[in-house]
């Protein structure tokens, strides 16, 4: 089996959202979906020269939509009733969906929740299992200000990606003890 | 490397353990009723897939979960007892957890540190965990409604790769305001009950369920031997209208599995009962079949749709098909729509040497999954 290797690495926060162009859409979406985004768009890499149903995506969070069922529940009483536009987005693998929508990617999908360690080991046997030729890696956690008040929790929003890849050159071949996608792409962005 | 079921357990609408889903299947009965569990009619309807007694306790999901859990584990437990703690892992599929939690907290009810805590899909499997015995590897998937089949892919790697000698696997959801509420609002909902497959079907019904299996290595009786997983890359939540997404995931399973279409003989479709679903369904089951489609039916008319439990229970249920050589029924459906799978079980039926099954889930967020069972 080939090596498996990192090709790019991004962090991103609320601060870098308006760095790309997404277009009108991307208002609408909540903010684990702008982030895990733009965490995708900060990887700089052309999907349009990759085989597109051969992209995996594998996403890691601890909160999940939690922030968005507080803003969704909080406003069911508003006129109009419950907001379905809202509701869409309290499945924490919607950033999923709109990563592949973007990118036109059909390949296989995982969302794992509890945190970012373990994400690169599925990501990794993703890949040598031959269910995908590369895979998209991406933690991206979200407590708002209004989540962190109902829930007590720290508030928080940060992302942060990869792109896995078999068998190329790139900044870092994977090592069995690369768990976690955090500490790694602090590493790999310095 | 072979992966076996060595233990089932569920607490669904048609009540609480295995034996319950088995008569429901032979009865081709629904569990679906006209339930007061919500303030209705600010839903679009009142037709539940209820666990009977279901709703009144303070931590609902650990409880369905818990109870599934038991039954399996008792099932299992001259396998489990083979193994030290470390080495039994634990997936739980679910979407919204202990849900519930938030709607108190919100509107300032009383809620326990546990129902609060279970609000955390992973403060939920890590309690499950470590009540039921289970000190190795511990994952949460929640991947929409395909999260119980990507449960069960996932237990079935855990044990490939040597990281345990055995998985608990449950799937869980229950009913809540929170999610009666969105459905209404995305209008999704039959006010008459689901039907799938039928052709005056018009939309889904929720439903509640705690489902549990336990996998461990070796041959036995039901092995799972293939999965396959793709995205729509289409829409959130609408699928891909010629069903190319779930083909995709069909295809995957079924090399992952070494095998042909025309090994499978029997299909249980995702069959939510809404109007694109079903289409979108039975466009891709002929895009894989051709013209020599299985026996498909479909289990949410029974029991409802149990979201993060759908998968795992609706895997039961096929698991059931094989051990007793009957194809289930789907309850509800009256007449089949156009198009429809042309070998669209509406009651049981007896089977010949059913060894193949294939299971099939699609959800929000374009998600596609295949799961390929044997039998013998």
């Amino acid at each position: 089996m080939a090596n498996l290797v990192i090709t790019a690495a991004s962090i991103v926060t609320p601060d870098d959202l308006n760095r790309f162009q997404f277009g009108m859409r991307f208002g609408r979406l909540d903010s684990v979906c702008q982030l895990g985004l733009a965490a995708v768009e900060a990887l700089g890499i052309d999907f349009a020269s990759q085989p597109r149903d051969q992209v995996g995506i594998c996403v890691a969070t601890d909160n999940g939509s939690l922030s968005t069922d507080v803003e969704y529940w909080r406003r069911r009483n508003e006129p109009g009733g419950a907001s379905p536009s809202l509701f869409v987005y309290t499945l924490p693998s919607m950033v999923i969906g709109e990563i592949a929508i973007r990118h036109g990617l059909t390949g296989p999908t995982l969302c794992l929740m509890g945190g970012s360690d373990g994400l690169l080991t599925e990501a990794a046997d993703m890949l040598r299992r031959d269910e995908a030729t590369a895979c998209i890696c991406v933690y991206c956690d979200v407590v708002s200000a209004l989540a962190a008040e109902t829930i007590h929790l720290p508030a928080t929003a940060r992302a942060c990606a990869v792109y896995l890849q078999r068998g190329v050159q790139g900044l870092h071949v994977l090592a069995a003890n690369d768990r976690d996608i955090i500490p790694l792409c602090a590493k790999l962005c310095t | 490397m072979e992966i076996t079921v060595v233990g089932c357990g569920a607490v669904t609408a048609v009540g609480q353990g295995i034996d319950s889903l088995r008569a429901a299947i032979r009865a081709n009965s629904s569990g679906l009723r006209s339930c007061a569990r919500f303030k209705t009619p600010i839903y679009q309807s009142d037709i539940l897939g209820a666990v009977p007694n279901g709703g009144l306790v303070d931590d609902p999901v650990f409880h369905l979960a818990d109870l599934a859990l038991r039954e399996a584990r008792a099932q299992a437990a001259a396998t489990l007892d083979k193994f030290p703690p470390a080495r039994i892992g634990f997936v739980l599929s679910t979407t919204k957890a202990n849900i519930e939690a938030l709607e108190r907290l919100i509107d300032g009810r009383p809620c326990s540190e546990s129902a609060q805590k279970h609000l955390q899909a992973h403060g939920l499997a890590a309690d499950l965990a470590a009540t039921h015995g289970a000190a190795g590897p511990v994952q949460t998937i929640s991947l929409a409604c395909v999260s119980g089949i990507v449960a069960i892919q996932q237990a079935a790697k855990l044990l490939q790769r040597d990281a345990v000698d055995a998985v608990l696997v449950v799937g869980v959801d229950c009913l809540s305001p929170f999610v009666a509420a969105g459905f209404s609002a995305l209008r999704a909902l039959d006010p008459l009950g689901c039907r799938p497959f039928d052709r005056d079907r018009n939309g889904l019904s929720l439903g509640e369920s705690g489902a549990a299996l336990v996998l461990a290595r070796g041959h036995g009786e039901i092995t799972i031997c293939g999965w396959g997983g793709s995205n729509d890359a289409n829409h959130l939540t609408g699928p891909a209208r010629d069903g190319s997404g779930l083909v995709l995931a069909m295809r995957r399973a079924l090399k992952a599995a070494k095998i042909s279409p025309r090994d499978i003989g029997y299909v249980n479709a995702h069959g939510t009962g809404t109007p694109y679903n079903d289409a979108m369904e039975s466009l891709a089951l002929r895009s894989v079949f051709g013209d020599e489609c299985p026996p498909v039916s479909a289990s949410k008319g029974m029991l409802g749709h149990t979201l993060g439990a759908a998968g795992i229970v609706e895997t039961i249920i096929c698991i059931l098909a094989a051990q007793e050589q009957l194809l289930p029924g789907t309850p509800r459906l009256t007449a089949p729509a156009d198009g429809a799978p042309t070998q669209l079980l509406k009651e049981p039926r007896a089977a010949t040497n059913l060894r193949h099954i294939l299971k099939l889930g699609t959800g929000f967020g374009g998600v596609n999954a295949a799961l390929v069972l044997r039998h013998g």
